[in-house]
């Protein structure tokens, strides 16, 4: 049973919340400019090698190097926005996703270019373990779900409490409707991609803290974020967040020993627990559990 | 001259023209009623006024200033304000977030709007935290009205106001509508429900295939026997 | 004599990437379906061909040294049934989500091409797939398969411009451009869909097939999402998607460039010549994204049997 706890429910916890600032962002721009952005993994990739170069030049803390890495992922985002689909936004939401594609591998080849193909991490090395009765638990997980949930937090701040926030809410609800009533829907826009981008570069430089940094990182959590924003129904930023802690649990307690020795799904496969994810929601519940749009 | 003239209108939607050369006037103070058959190019019009349509000819002039075309944004800042006749409120708002996004462009006005909304509309007041897209068709067309009226438009356009809502509620609408009117704002309306629009319009306006084809102060145009048989069934 | 070899390779892969690239062409130019899963059609076709055709072995199931007339076709097939499940799940839904789902299936492909040994061989892959015409000896055995990989490319061609004017093709083109419309007039668009996404792997399972054979040896570094998927894409939205010419075309031109600055990236020194590998991979991301602005329509545009 503690086992259980943990080796496979707090690791997934950790995963869950990068899983879902992941898919938080990645439904706040469906929202809003309706399109799937593929881009988006790989903006997360581009976080975590942010903050590897602030932690090598600086020779700071990968926690210290987080704002320096949304701060340097958000101008990337705007400027894919500027250069690209602001100018595809009367196409079909297709094109704008191919394009999407596109930047998704301007910024991988980019990463590739700087950083080279091989993996590294952040050089943190290694801290015993919190021990708490028999829980045993790693301080850095400890930062990383207490990082989520501050991030959460000043996400429903925002969307709730600031006229910014609920006009994207607005125009994720009725883009015509917001324009009506006066919204400028260019400045929602960028500021949606500025907040999609901290919250994706964020979760990028947890990831790296938690396992390893490649340029492919960001394009192997695609489509782990693309389930979980499914499973909690796009374009729904809560739903996404919960859609990721599901997901991440569930990838982690896949290779759980339940029966016999054996794990429940060999751990080779676990990407394909988002993939059962995304499949099965498609056929029970489509509209994912927040009722996306 | 007029608060809102428009003159020879022609436009629509992508290649189709709808509106063949339109004219309307709408003073302040003034209740102005359209109406027409389906098709006629009613709400297109008031899509043209507010940005939403393009026009390819004539023009549109709002307290003295060409607004043709202009971005459908910007009209709330003149003091045009517009109600769709569907998808008029934000659904997962609440009522108190909609009336705040009427305020969107002036949020310091935001406070004393909402005031004037809830004595206009008290029903609203205890439903303040619920989600609009929970209301019924009558508290939704209470918050869509009040939402245009959050920064004090000069002229309001409201695009069947009354359409699938009880006698009750209609009768309700049409008496604020009056009110609205009274404050010195010009009121802009389509309605299917033409005869009780008819009755309190200072202005009838009856369109056909993109054209004008009558327009006198409403009563007179109730009074008119072949309007009646042709455009208010019977 | 080298340079005729090395033309003819480069011309086998320019008609094995037509082949996917048609079969894109019948799913996205034709019908609007985002499958960005090619790889795992790709494999589908090209693991199949390997087993029926390798002469049979101890790492992996098979080979059952089949001929490649017997072969491909089952690589078709194969893609075909692979695609069949993917479509109807996620095109109950809606579009987009297709996209999405074949991310998915291809990442599921390429885990278990690595991890089935059993099947795939593993990371050691499948050796000693038999191409056609070998026995006659270089250049002509090259030049041969050359010809009968064109060949093939003629027969997909010929197929996917046969459905485009079809019955099937306009109704595919119909549900595309107005889903209302055509459910007006009776359409059923979710089952039009599914058949013109399975159709369309089928081709790629078809030039999987080709691809493994002119290998002659099949393994997971062959299925790399860039090379088989991305590339793809960038080739018919070059060419003009809707217009299986400009799918043909595309696929011609882009491989053409491709393997011109692969050649160029080889000649500069170590270090530099990786880099190169990756400029080239933004400019490529480049590339799309100034076709998509500049040139929405592709080299040609759509043509076949649309009236606007």
């Amino acid at each position: 049973m503690l086992e259980l706890v943990n080796f496979y429910l707090l690791p997934g916890l950790v995963l869950g919340a990068i899983y879902a600032m992941s898919a938080t962002g990645l439904s706040l721009v469906y929202g809003v400019m309706r399109f799937a952005h593929f881009a988006h993994g790989d903006l997360m990739a581009f976080g975590a090698y942010a903050a590897l170069a602030a932690v090598d030049a600086l020779g700071i803390s990968p926690w210290a190097a987080i704002p320096i890495a949304a701060a340097a992922t958000v101008p990337v985002a705007l400027a894919a926005d500027a250069l690209f689909y602001a100018r595809l936004r009367r196409s079909l939401p297709a094109v704008l996703l191919i394009s999407s594609f596109g930047t998704g591998l301007m910024i991988r080849a980019g990463l590739y270019f700087v950083f080279g193909p091989t993996q590294t991490g952040y050089g943190m090395g290694f801290t015993p373990p919190l021990v708490l009765g028999a829980l045993r638990i790693q301080v850095r997980h400890l930062w990383i779900i207490a990082g989520a949930a501050v991030a959460a937090l000043a996400l429903h701040l925002l969307l709730t409490r600031s006229r910014a926030g609920r006009a994207m809410r607005a125009m994720a609800d009725d883009p015509d409707l917001a324009r009506i009533t006066g919204v400028d829907v260019a400045q929602v826009i960028r500021l949606t991609w500025a907040v999609a981008a901290v919250l994706v570069a964020i979760a990028g430089v947890f990831l790296g803290i938690d396992t390893q940094l490649t340029p492919g990182m960001g394009f192997n959590v695609l489509l782990a974020s693309f389930a979980a924003a499914i499973l909690g129904g796009i374009g729904r930023p809560w739903g996404g967040a919960l859609g990721g802690l599901l997901l991440g649990m569930a990838e982690e307690l896949s290779s759980f020993p339940l029966i016999g020795g054996a794990p429940l799904l060999e751990p080779a496969y676990k990407t394909g627990v988002a993939f059962a994810v995304l499949v099965l929601t498609l056929i029970l519940r489509p509209q994912g559990l927040f009722r996306g749009m | 001259m007029a608060l809102l003239e428009v003159r020879g209108v022609v436009g629509g939607y992508g290649e189709a023209d709808i509106l063949h050369g339109v004219d309307l006037d709408a003073d302040a103070g003034e209740i102005v009623v359209i109406v027409g058959a389906n098709g006629a190019g009613k709400s297109t019009l008031m899509k043209a006024v507010a940005g939403l349509v393009r026009i390819r000819a004539g023009s549109i002039a709002f307290a003295g200033e060409a607004i043709a075309n202009a971005p459908a944004e910007t009209m709330i800042l003149r003091g045009l304000a517009y109600v769709p006749q569907e998808r008029n409120v934000f659904p997962s708002l609440t009522v108190e977030e909609n009336l705040a996004m009427g305020a969107y462009a002036r949020p310091a006005q935001a406070a004393a709007g909402m005031a004037r909304v809830f004595a206009l509309f008290p029903d609203l007041v205890q439903r303040r935290r619920v989600a609009a897209g929970q209301l019924s068709g009558g508290q939704r067309q209470m918050v869509a009205i009040g939402r245009a009226l959050m920064l004090e438009p000069r002229l309001i356009m409201l695009d069947e106001p009354t359409a699938g809502l009880s006698p009750k509620f209609c009768a309700l609408i049409f008496e604020r509508v009056q009110a609205i009117a009274r404050e010195g704002v010009a009121v802009l309306m389509v309605e299917q429900n033409a005869r009780p629009a008819l009755a309190i319009a200072d202005r009838g306006v009856v369109l056909a295939m993109g054209r004008n084809r009558a327009t006198a102060p409403g009563p007179a145009l109730l009074a008119d026997p072949e309007i009646g048989r042709l455009f208010l069934g019977g | 004599m080298d340079a005729a070899l090395y033309a003819a390779t480069l011309l086998t892969l320019a008609a094995i990437y037509a082949a996917f690239s048609l079969g894109l062409n019948l799913q996205w130019g034709l019908t609007g379906l985002m499958n960005f899963g090619g790889l795992a059609f790709v494999a589908a076709g090209a693991y199949t061909a390997a087993l029926l055709t390798a002469a049979p072995s101890g790492t992996h199931v098979g080979g059952f040294g089949l001929p490649w007339w017997l072969a491909w076709p089952a690589g078709a097939l194969a893609a075909a049934l692979l695609a069949l499940p993917v479509g109807a799940v996620s095109l109950r839904v809606r579009t987009d989500y297709l996209a999405i789902a074949t991310i998915g299936i291809a990442e599921i492909v390429r885990l278990a091409v690595r991890n089935e040994d059993w099947l795939t061989g593993g990371p050691l892959g499948i050796t000693g797939i038999p191409r056609p015409f070998e026995g006659l000896g270089q250049p002509w055995g090259q030049l041969a398969y050359l010809g009968l990989a064109c060949a093939a490319v003629a027969g997909l061609y010929a197929l996917a411009e046969a459905t485009a004017r079809s019955p099937f093709g306009r109704a595919l083109r119909a549900v595309r451009d107005d889903e209302e419309a055509a459910k007006a007039v009776g359409k059923n668009p979710a089952r039009l869909r599914v058949q013109a996404f399975v159709l369309g792997a089928a081709f790629m399972g078809l030039g999987g097939a080709m691809m493994a054979a002119f290998f002659k040896f099949m393994s997971p570094e062959a299925l790399e999402p860039v090379t088989v998927t991305f590339l793809v894409w960038v080739m018919l939205i070059a060419g003009g998607s809707g217009n299986n010419r400009g799918a043909v075309l595309g696929a011609v031109a882009v491989w053409a460039v491709w393997a011109a600055t692969d050649w160029l990236a080889a000649q500069l020194p170590g270090e530099l010549a990786t880099r190169a590998a990756y400029v080239r991979l933004f400019l490529i991301g480049l590339a799309l994204q100034l076709i998509l602005i500049a040139r929405p329509q592709g080299l040609i545009g759509e043509r076949i049997g649309t009236q606007r």
